[in-house]
Order: structure tokens, then sequence, then C-alpha cells
């Protein structure tokens, strides 16, 4: 289960070029208090996956720009901290879930952060069952259903009992019934939770505030149900206001 | 999708029973005894002691047939070719109007066997113990990690690939395309080939994202144990002894 995040997470002008010149952040400040659960949304190249990746430091870039749980993930000695601090679920569990069985998977994590084997098993075990996956340790990952699969990465970040969670489009690729169950262990897990997505009823029911990106900008922050609301906004970034707001 | 590693129940069997580390060590010794082997009689001994120890594996027929003739489908253009290539003024048999050679139909048959002999232990390295368990043992024998952390790779995204590519043929399929031998069939089959390497490439970038936002510090982790008993090291030996054995027997 993830710890308690002391410090949050913050970015101060926070901007990521790519090596062909496209400005994929530009300037993007915010602030998210430890335990807080916030939503990015924004369209198809607004700059989620870039911002996830230059939090939990696999993007290079310039230091000073960000601190996740006090640490930055720009300074290399600090970025070797941050596995333990932050999990990222990606989009694509297929892109996660790279061990030969679902224990394995579980258990990667935790033997990278230099726990025993049987530490290792331990927090496999714990993680699996919190994702409801108890009985598929040995399991070999393309036999899971796409639900199953994205409950066994979270399980897979889980188990590194991270304080901070980035979850990006996390109900892609589910059904109805996975999608609610999904909803619902996200909502039961503590911890400071960032969540990046399309699904804007997804939003509505696990983060109080909203963060609007578009272009690589931060164009809006606010509360989850005022800003989805907004029409205009929704519209002119690409998006609908959720059935529940109309 | 049919992949030749795809993940199988493993039947119970003395074979299945054997420490992988051990099985790993003594058959890859066997396999690189059998690769150096250069006369027909001591091939052919290693084919049926290859074959022998298959059926003592339990495998079904169905799953080792096809990768068999796999196989034997790579040694038959030596096969085809030695004995009309290899010593073409020594002994031999008039075919129509071709000499085949003896000595170059025994130098085809040796490697045909030895082609045979050295996919039959790998069959068995594969199906008589799970895919992972033969890679954690790799790890324990300490060979390269890099090499390991490969093999482990491939076999968890072969799948995800053949699937990808799967998806690419129906889409085609659905669009009219059939393969044919001409310009725009070889166009459109250089295209998905593209496609799927250019995925392949997206995917091997997301998961070394995945990875290292996992802690992933380029050293291999398994949560798989291995225990060894008297019965283990005597069938390593025995492959092994024979394997010498077979060796001393073909230089002399």
């Amino acid at each position: 289960m993830p710890m308690a995040s002391q410090d949050g997470l913050q970015t101060s002008g926070l901007t990521h070029v790519y090596a062909d010149g496209r400005k994929a952040l530009d300037n993007i400040s915010f602030r998210i208090e430890a335990g807080e659960s916030v939503a990015i949304v924004g369209p198809n190249g607004a700059g989620k996956t870039t911002l996830f990746l230059r939090l939990c430091g696999v993007l290079a870039g310039p230091q000073g720009q960000a601190s996740v749980d006090g640490l930055d993930p720009a300074d290399p000695r600090q970025r070797k901290k941050l596995p333990e601090t932050v999990g990222v679920v990606f989009q694509s569990p297929d892109d996660q879930l790279f061990s030969s069985t679902v224990e394995e998977d579980a258990a990667f994590g935790p033997l990278n952060l230099g726990a025993s084997v049987a530490e290792a098993r331990a927090r496999a075990a714990e993680a699996l069952a919190a994702v409801g996956l108890a009985d598929a340790g040995p399991r070999v990952p393309f036999q899971l259903s796409g639900g199953e699969k994205r409950r066994a990465a979270l399980a897979g970040v889980l188990a590194m009992r991270p304080a901070i969670l980035l979850l990006d489009e996390p109900s892609m690729f589910l059904d109805p019934r996975g999608r609610r169950e999904l909803i619902g262990l996200i909502r039961g897990l503590p911890g400071t939770k960032l969540v990046a997505s399309h699904d804007l009823d997804l939003v509505l029911d696990l983060c109080s505030r909203v963060l609007v990106l578009d272009g690589g900008r931060l164009l809006a922050d606010g509360p989850a149900a005022k800003l989805l609301a907004d029409a205009e906004l929704m519209d002119r970034h690409g998006l609908e206001v959720p059935y529940r707001l109309r | 999708m049919n992949l030749a590693l795809r993940h199988q129940i493993v039947p119970d069997s003395p074979v299945a029973r054997w420490d992988a580390r051990w099985k790993l060590a003594a058959l890859l010794l066997a396999v690189a005894a059998i690769a150096s082997l250069d006369c027909l009689p001591t091939a052919i001994a290693a084919l049926g002691l290859s074959v022998a120890l298959l059926i003592a594996s339990r495998l079904p027929s169905r799953w080792v047939r096809p990768r068999l003739a796999a196989f034997l489908l790579a040694a038959l253009p030596f096969l085809i070719v030695l004995p009309f290539t290899l010593d073409p003024d020594g002994p031999g048999w008039a075919l129509f109007s071709l000499h085949v050679s003896e000595r170059g139909l025994a130098a085809g048959l040796a490697v045909a066997c030895r082609c045979l002999a050295i996919g039959s232990c790998a069959l068995v390295l594969i199906g008589t113990a799970p895919v992972h368990h033969t890679i954690a043992a790799a790890h324990r024998l300490k060979l390269p990690g890099v090499l390991v952390l490969l093999a482990a790779l491939a076999y968890r995204y072969a799948f995800v690939l053949a699937d990808e590519l799967r998806r690419l043929r129906i889409a085609l399929w659905v669009r009219g395309f059939r393969p044919r031998a001409t310009r725009h069939g070889y166009r459109t089959l250089g295209r998905v080939a593209g496609a799927v390497l250019v995925r392949g490439a997206d995917r091997a970038e997301a998961v070394a994202h995945a990875m290292r936002c996992r802690g992933f510090d380029g050293r291999f982790h398994t949560l798989t144990s291995f225990h060894t008993n008297s019965k283990d090291v005597i069938l390593s030996l025995v492959a092994v002894l024979t394997a010498a054995a077979l060796v001393i027997w073909d230089r002399i």
C-alpha cells in the first residue's frame, strides 16, 4: 500500500523541449498537497504523458523545475530515490507487465529497491490481494484480460509503496465493469494521486481538482465540478462536459 | 497465434523434475558437443540419444512434430546441396546425369542429424520447464545478464508483437488485400513489416520507461528458487559424460 506523502508535488516554470525542437511543456506551475487527488485533462498531445515522464525522472530537464515529495527528478542523485517515492501506471498495461509471471512482475520493483526475495514475495502478494488478483501470481501476463492486466500493472506499482501515484489514462481499454472496479480501487488508495485522463466521468469520481492542459500550457486550475461543467472551456480544449454535469 | 515458445502445461516426467539449472548446463554442453561432431555414425547416435530424451520428456507429439520439422527444414539445403557439391570426383552414384557423392551425402545426413539432435535438446529444454524457470536458471548459472534479460523480454513481448501482427493482417484483409506476388503485394507486406518494427521500437521505449520508473538498474532479479538433489547431479553427469564419449568416438 502507498506510503504517506510528506511534501506533495510541485512544479515551477516546468518546460520541456524534445530533441526535434517541439515544445511539449511550456512554463507549467502548480502545487499538489500531500494526500490530494488531482486530474490533468486535455486533448491528445496536450503534454500529459510528457509531464508524467518529467515528474518521474525518465525525461531529463533543467534542475529546480519540479519537486516530487521533496526530490528533484532532474537531479541524478535524487532521481535514484524516485522509484520508491513515485509510482507511475502507464497507458498501456502491456508496456508495464514485462515479467514472465504476474507475481514476478509485482515483485520486480521491490527487488530493484533491494528487498529480499521473501520480502519482495510478501509485498507482491499484498499488492496483488489489494487489486483483487490474489490468485493470479503464477499466471503469465498475456493470459490476463484487459481489466486484469490493468490491475496487475497497478499491483506492480503498489508493491513499491510509493507516496505519490501518477495514473496515465487508467480507464483506457476497460469495459464498464472493469472501469467501475478500477474507480473503486483507486479511490480506496491512500496517498497523493495525479490522474491524466480523457474519461471525465472517472475524473469526477476520483478527483476534487482539475488542471486543464493544452498545447503544453496549463490553462486552468480549479475545482473539478466547476471546470468540467464549463462547456465553453471544455469545447475550446477538445473535451466534453461529462454526462453527469449536463 | 501459434508461437514456438507459447506457454503450455509441462507434462510430469523425470526430465521435467530435473533441476532447471543442472538441466540447462548439461544440455548446453551436450548441444556444444553435438555441434562439434563430424562423422555420420556419431551424429546418428547423438540423434538417437536426443530423441530418447525427448520421448522420456513425455512432451505431446503434436507439439514436438512441427517443431522438429522446422529444424529439419533448416538442414534441408545442406542435405540437397552437399551430395552434389562435396567431393564431386570421389566415390558415389549416378542419379540421371548427376553424380551423387558418397562423402557429400554422408556430410549432408550428418548435418541433418546434428540439426535434429540439437533441436530435440532445445525442445526438451523449452518443453520440460516453464520458460521463465529456464531463464531464471540461466541467471543463476551466471550467464551474461544482458542476454538473460533480452531472452526474458523477448519471450514476454513475442506474444504482444504477434498479436499486433495478427491485427494488422485482419486490417489488411478487411480492406480487400490478398497476398499475391505482385508489386503492390510486396510493397504492402514491406509496409506491414515496417509498421511492426516501428511499433516494436515504440513499445521498447515505453517498456524501458516503465522499467526505469520501477527502479530498474540493469540487473536481472527473480523470485524463482531452485533445489538440487542427487538425482539432478547424476542425470547431469550422465548427459555430460555421454556427450563427451560421443566427441571422443567422433575424433577416434
